[in-house]
């Protein structure tokens, strides 16, 4: 009986690893993804910092020079390049006059605040002018023989509950989403070429014809699948262990580090996943009747995973998701990951749900792989 | 009571005569916050244990830090005597690339608490912090381990208080009855050690210093005694071990004499204040025959107050404006103004100094009596007795000492360090307390060594110009090779104040506003 099954999924394996181009698609994206979006945040993370010497145009220079100099110690200068001319500070002609009255002398920014890649210079460029307007405010007191800290009435505090793995949460989340996508995408051609493909090419009923039951025939497709989906896990965790630790992200403030026990976490929590995600893919390719549809099918039918995946990384999601299948799973990573207490129960329960839902669908599968129509395709 | 009449008066006028100088650094006048205010320190979990860790937050820094404590004997040679706690927090890394190293910042004063001064600390290394973790440190006596405060008669009020009429021999004495501690065990050399056993608890293997103005000290010895631990050093506003920092009255001289200097080549000052320095002696004998009583409004709460100013307090509230370059830049109109009998600017200034930047001034004297005491020479007290404000100092001083008690330092404590790491000294051309001439001295036997003068920076280099990138370039290479020093020289000098408002030359039009013939109308 075990014996039979083990032939059976070395057989299945033996098929797929023949047909190199088709199955390797779906491992290159566990290869791939992480690759791209490393190398994405690391042109975002250089276009969204500002940089250490910003060059900006400043007008009437000559009528602040103490402001001026004060800015060029924090690294904002004056140039007369093209690049600086996208920030403009414009301080006015009657700066002197009014200063010398002690009131307030007018400086303006001028500036596409929509632009992604300005918005950090003109952030810091409003922060150090309202630090110089407020330090000449203290002087001004002080000269008046007033202590300065009467205009300042709160002391505002902020105690950060953050830790620097949970402040890159946003980057995380969709890292994992690219990890549960990978269980779902590596498997997914050699499920079609198992099923739809070799009713094709007229292999199916030649297998069933075979001295084996359904059930067997069906437990070894889904191994199968399910090994190439572990497969392409592992993979995705291997190159994104590697690639995650090359982008500078403590110039966003945290850091993100694939540890191995997340990577142990995620392969214990995506094991049900890709049961459930070979029997679906299996499932979805015997009810189709050609390749072709069975792809057209897949594509549609891969959209709900990959949707409660994706809201639960965006934290967009109604508590009930994180009892369902994927999304359930997917939240309890996040939580790990951002040192959280892992929600056990509801990992729980989802993790039962999606093996119910795998165990239905290879039961499913195995029914309609005895009716004549489902094999021949009718 | 109001906040500012239970300033500590004890400390404030110890302050004024015998700081060796970290209020500057220690932002007095940092660009954001004006003053400081008594750190709150909130642990998020209580640290029950005795070498607990913990995450705490400090004021000015939303970061969680990891703080923890060590306890040790007070006196090594008793350890079953009086245990005190030594308090530390961590910065982590943002991403934590060398585990194993640490940069520690070594606070000034002494008694100054580098955990209170975390923020800055934080600010001036947010390069080095991307990679590794900032180690700061409460030295025994300070901050929060085991802190020899002197809280003062709270009956004696700052403003109208005669500073001259002041027993400092019996404040001192008032202070250390209230003090639980063996005050001859809060000098250089113990804290030395418990620092040590600080970095062996966190697991580090190398450590990177970087001290200022006392805190080089602190540094320096660090260098003689375990240098294996270190990996490179980093010293501004450095006080050579060779130096006893009394000579400190003469950089103060130094400091007033370049103040004079710099008004007088600029333009619009020489213009506004062309006699400054008569300005300055006119103030400074009036005030030598008696001192200056008036009416006036107490800065903080505004409530009428008798103003009681002294020559004490005059220099004083100049000196501490020295320190930092904003403050500075008002010096010229208060001076000139005092010479009109107009103390409120002087009075804005001396203020600030108030609240003696958090100094624990009991571990202060631990330090001055027991290491730099002794080592004045009569040609040493001869020259500071004639500096400006070097007699008080060293009245002051002596009567505390006397009192205080502490055992002087063994003669090699003062020699020269001899050390090949990779070491950087920043020193500020106008630098009232710690003048370049002192970096010099201690490079005389530091082999792998440079030296960088920042023209416009007074105390505390990192804290004022890019000296902060180079201390960050130090760290990541642990060698002097690349540091390019042209960076220091960017002309980022402060203009001075006009009058009590503006910095920028005033206008015809505006600047003779009081003045019958002024022309109505503003310039375009």
């Amino acid at each position: 009986m075990l014996s039979k099954l083990l032939t059976l999924v070395r057989k299945e394996l033996l098929d797929a690893a023949r047909d190199k181009r088709s199955v390797m698609a779906g491992l290159y994206y566990a290869i791939g993804t992480p690759l791209v979006m490393c190398a994405l945040f690391m042109v975002l993370i250089a276009q969204l910092a500002s940089p250490e010497d910003l060059d900006i145009k400043i007008s009437n220079a000559d009528r602040a020079p103490d402001l001026v100099r004060y800015l060029g110690n924090q690294g904002i200068n004056h140039s007369d390049s093209e690049d600086a001319a996208k920030i403009r500070l414009v301080i006015s002609q009657d700066y002197p006059q009014q200063m010398a009255k002690a009131k307030s002398a007018q400086v303006t920014i001028i500036a596409d605040n929509s632009d992604e890649k300005l918005q950090t210079s003109i952030r810091r460029l409003q922060a150090q002018l309202q630090a110089y307007s407020s330090e000449m405010g203290s002087l001004r007191l002080v000269a008046r023989g007033i202590d300065p800290r009467v205009v300042r009435s709160l002391q505002i505090n902020l105690e950060d509950q953050a830790t620097p793995d949970s402040k890159g949460g946003m980057i995380l989340g969709i890292a994992i989403f690219t990890m549960i996508y990978s269980v779902f995408i590596s498997g997914m051609n050699l499920a079609i070429d198992t099923s739809a493909g070799e009713r094709e090419r007229n292999s199916l009923a030649l297998l069933l014809s075979h001295p084996l039951s359904t059930r067997q025939l069906v437990l070894s497709k889904i191994i199968a699948v399910t090994l190439f989906a572990m497969l392409g896990l592992v993979l995705i965790l291997l190159v994104s262990k590697l690639a995650y630790t090359l982008v500078p992200w403590q110039e966003l403030g945290f850091s993100i580090s694939i540890s191995p026990q997340f990577m142990a976490l995620m392969l214990a929590i995506g094991l049900p996943v890709a049961l459930m995600a070979a029997s679906m893919q299996l499932f979805v390719s015997f009810m189709a009747k050609t390749f072709k549809e069975a792809q057209s099918y897949l594509t549609m039918v891969l959209f709900v995973p990959l949707a409660l995946s994706m809201a639960a990384s965006y934290n967009i999601a109604p508590d009930a998701l994180q009892w369902l299948p994927v999304s359930g799973q997917q939240q309890a990573l996040m939580a790990f990951i951002k040192g959280r207490e892992i929600p056990m129960l509801q990992l729980l329960v989802s993790s039962l749900a999606t093996l119910a839902l795998a165990l239905a669908l290879a039961l499913g599968m195995e029914r309609s792989l005895k009716s004549e129509k489902v094999i021949f395709g009718l | 009571m109001h906040p500012s009449q239970s300033a500590n008066v004890s400390k404030a006028y110890l302050l004024s005569r015998c700081r060796l100088g970290a209020i500057g650094l220690f932002a007095l006048l940092s660009a954001q916050a004006l003053v400081l205010a008594p750190l709150a320190w909130a642990e998020a979990t209580a640290t029950g244990t005795e070498t607990g860790d913990a995450s705490c937050y400090v004021e000015g820094l939303a970061d969680r830090l990891k703080c923890g404590f060590i306890t040790v004997a007070e006196n090594p040679d008793k350890p079953a005597g009086r245990q005190i706690d030594i308090h530390y927090a961590v910065l982590p890394a943002i991403k934590q690339s060398h585990p194993g190293e640490a940069l520690l910042a070594i606070a000034g004063g002494p008694g100054q608490s580098a955990i209170d001064n975390a923020a800055n600390f934080d600010r001036i290394f947010t390069k080095v912090r991307q990679q590794r973790d900032i180690l700061l440190i409460d030295q025994r006596g300070t901050g929060r381990s085991h802190p020899l405060n002197c809280d003062s008669d709270p009956t004696l009020e700052p403003l109208a208080l005669d500073d001259t009429a002041l027993n400092i021999g019996a404040e001192a004495g008032r202070c250390l009855a209230k003090l639980d501690a063996d005050v001859t065990q809060y000098g250089s050399l113990q804290a030395l050690a418990d620092f040590e056993l600080v970095r062996r608890k966190l697991g580090y293997d190398k450590l990177h210093l970087y001290g200022i103005s006392y805190g080089t000290r602190m540094a320096q010895l660090y260098m003689r005694r375990y240098p294996e631990h270190l990996a490179s050093v980093t010293l501004d506003g450095v006080v050579p071990m060779q130096q006893s920092v009394l000579a400190i009255a003469g950089a103060i001289d130094r400091a007033f004499e370049l103040l004079l200097r710099d008004c007088r080549e600029t333009r619009a000052c020489q213009a506004q204040f062309p006699a400054l320095a008569d300005d300055l002696t006119l103030v400074e004998t009036r005030l030598a025959k008696a001192p200056n009583l008036s009416q006036s409004r107490d800065p903080l709460t505004g409530e009428p107050t008798p103003l009681t100013m002294t020559l004490g307090k005059f220099l004083g509230a100049i000196r501490m404006a020295l320190y930092m370059p904003n403050t500075r830049a008002l010096l010229p109109h208060a001076i000139h103004e005092a010479a009109r009998e107009n103390y409120q600017p002087i009075l804005g200034l001396y203020a600030l100094t108030l609240d003696g930047a958090g100094m624990a001034m009991g571990m202060h004297a631990s330090v001055v009596c027991g290491e730099d005491m002794q080592r004045l020479t009569p040609a040493l007290k001869a020259r500071t007795r004639a500096s400006r404000i070097g007699r008080d100092m060293l009245d002051g001083l002596g009567q505390t000492c006397a009192v205080w008690r502490v055992p002087a330092a063994s003669a090699d404590f003062a020699e020269p360090i001899a050390s090949d790491l990779p070491t950087l000294v920043l020193s500020g051309e106008l630098d009232p307390a710690t003048p370049p001439s002192w970096g010099e001295l201690a490079l005389a036997r530091l082999t792998h060594a440079k030296h960088f003068i920042a023209p416009h920076a007074t105390h505390g280099v990192a804290f004022q110009s890019c000296g902060n990138n180079l201390v960050a370039q130090l760290v990541e290479s642990a060698s002097l090779e690349d540091l390019d020093p042209d960076c220091l020289s960017k002309d980022v000098r402060r203009s001075f104040y006009l009058n009590a408002s503006t910095v920028e030359t005033i206008p015809a039009s505006a600047g003779k506003q009081t003045a019958a013939a002024a022309p109505a109308k503003e310039q375009p």
